[in-house]
């Protein structure tokens, strides 16, 4: 069967009022200026003739856009799915109402922590409690909610008030998104990968508490790979599923992949999207088995976990076609379990931002000569 | 909520089933993805309006394709349950 993507990520603008250190926008932001309103229209049509079904608006902060209600309007009227994934600063009601009319589907907030001062923190902005009133605001209006919250050594331990705050907004959905370590997050995952007794706690906690709220709240957890034996299927293949349109036009096989050097991704005012997605040279570069080295090459897991994920494989080996690290059989598997063994070692006492200044680089706003707004 | 024989079920809040334009495939979008729905999770999911009871619907499925009723069940109850488990279908008393 012919690979078609179902999902589209629009990361809209590259700005956000936060400056979370696990973010997963580039370190090095792209040249060029942000797609208008009018491209963005040409994406979601062409992306809906390809086969999308599903769209994110997504960052930065997409609020930052002030036309976000056309945008919304202009997939919802391709026939997607429309789902805004947003920090909820600057999600006043008259803007939500808006985005309802345009046919929005519905609202992702994140949250960095269930307490105010370490969420404030986390984000480097003074936001927990604009995103609160946001969440109730959004339930007022019908629509559906995801809360999502990236897991790391500073905030898992108190994963049960995280849970129950995401009940008492009484979520649909809770993303417990254990971070990924790209980009911002690599810069920093001495300071946020969590140790391997926080995560074996955490994965019984996640367990228990989705069993208790079915029905009610679906509770969506996963292993941070750095602690797995088998690689994650990432975006389940490279060009298989998904795509993500940055804020300059670039189009990616996941957000993460701006980040390999030597692969060149073309762009939607260049090339039509249907081209792209079939034609490119990078998405067919990692796309179906052909290009994998041994162990996946012979591996029965290939077609499973498709050789783990390019940017992880790069990132710490250099090589983005090599095999993951994350996978045991890996012959750079040492490059992480080095790292990860260095982790056990930290005192608990470091684990907690009270008692320690967090030692982080926080995510920058891109400068304006760098994707500046249209 | 438990699951019993008076519950309505229906799509829960923000999920769709659509077809596919690309297959005619019907599907089930929901705020965080994508799910292909095979033909007896069709024929479950057209009868989840909020009006139907799970004891209507295992009658009228058992009526329709002229299967035993108990087999019936157990499909509709395996199926609703998943859904469930993903807040893809709420109930109704």
């Amino acid at each position: 069967m012919k690979d078609r993507p179902y999902m589209l990520l629009a990361e809209l603008t590259y700005g956000c009022p936060l400056h979370c250190p696990y973010c997963s926008n580039p370190v090095q932001y792209p040249d060029g200026r942000e797609l208008s309103t009018r491209e963005w229209g040409r994406v979601f049509a062409e992306a809906s003739k390809l086969g999308v079904l599903h769209v994110g608006f997504s960052g930065g902060e997409p609020l930052l856009r002030p036309d976000l209600p056309e945008l919304v309007a202009a997939a919802h009227a391709a026939g997607l799915y429309t789902n805004l994934i947003t920090s909820a600063v600057g999600l006043r009601k008259n803007r939500a109402l808006q985005m309802r009319e345009a046919g929005l589907d519905s609202v992702q907030i994140s949250f960095q922590s269930d307490q105010e001062p370490l969420a404030n923190q986390i984000a480097g902005a003074s936001a927990h409690a604009t995103k609160i009133e946001a969440a109730k605001m959004v339930r007022e209006l019908g629509f559906p909610l995801t809360v999502n919250v990236v897991l790391h050594r500073l905030n898992i331990d108190q994963l049960e008030r995280i849970i129950s705050l995401a009940e008492g907004l009484e979520a649909e959905r809770l993303e417990l998104a254990n971070a990924q370590y790209y980009g911002w997050a690599f810069q920093n995952r001495a300071a946020l990968l969590p140790t391997r007794k926080q995560i074996a706690w955490a994965t019984g906690i996640a367990a228990e508490q989705k069993k208790r709220l079915l029905g009610k709240m679906d509770i969506l957890f996963v292993t941070p790979d750095y602690y797995t034996e088998r690689p994650k299927p990432c975006m389940n293949g490279w060009g298989r599923q998904f795509m993500t349109v940055n804020p300059v036009g670039d189009v990616l096989p996941c957000p993460a992949a701006s980040a390999i050097s030597g692969v060149r991704f073309d762009n939607v005012r260049k090339r039509p999207l249907d081209w792209i997605w079939d034609q490119s040279e990078s998405f067919n570069r990692f796309r179906g088995t052909e290009w994998m080295p041994a162990p996946c090459r012979d591996c029965s897991f290939r077609e499973v976990d498709f050789g783990g994920c390019r940017c992880q494989a790069f990132l710490i080996t250099g090589d983005a076609s090599a095999t993951d690290p994350a996978c045991s059989l890996s012959p750079h598997r040492e490059k992480l379990t080095t790292f990860v063994e260095s982790i056990q070692a930290v005192h608990p006492a470091y684990s907690s931002a009270e008692q320690r200044p967090l030692r982080l680089s926080f995510r920058q706003n891109p400068t304006d000569r760098k994707c500046h707004t249209a | 909520m438990q699951m019993d024989e008076q519950s309505r079920p229906e799509l829960a809040r923000g999920v769709r089933l659509r077809n596919d334009p690309l297959t005619g495939e019907p599907v089930l979008l929901f705020p965080e993805g994508v799910l292909p729905v095979d033909e007896t999770m069709y024929a479950i999911l057209r009868r989840c309006n909020g009006d139907l009871t799970l004891t209507s619907i295992i009658r009228e499925l058992a009526e329709e394709y002229d299967i035993d009723p108990q087999t019936v069940r157990q499909d509709v109850c395996e199926c609703l349950t998943q859904l469930r488990e993903q807040m893809l279908i709420a109930l109704f008393k």
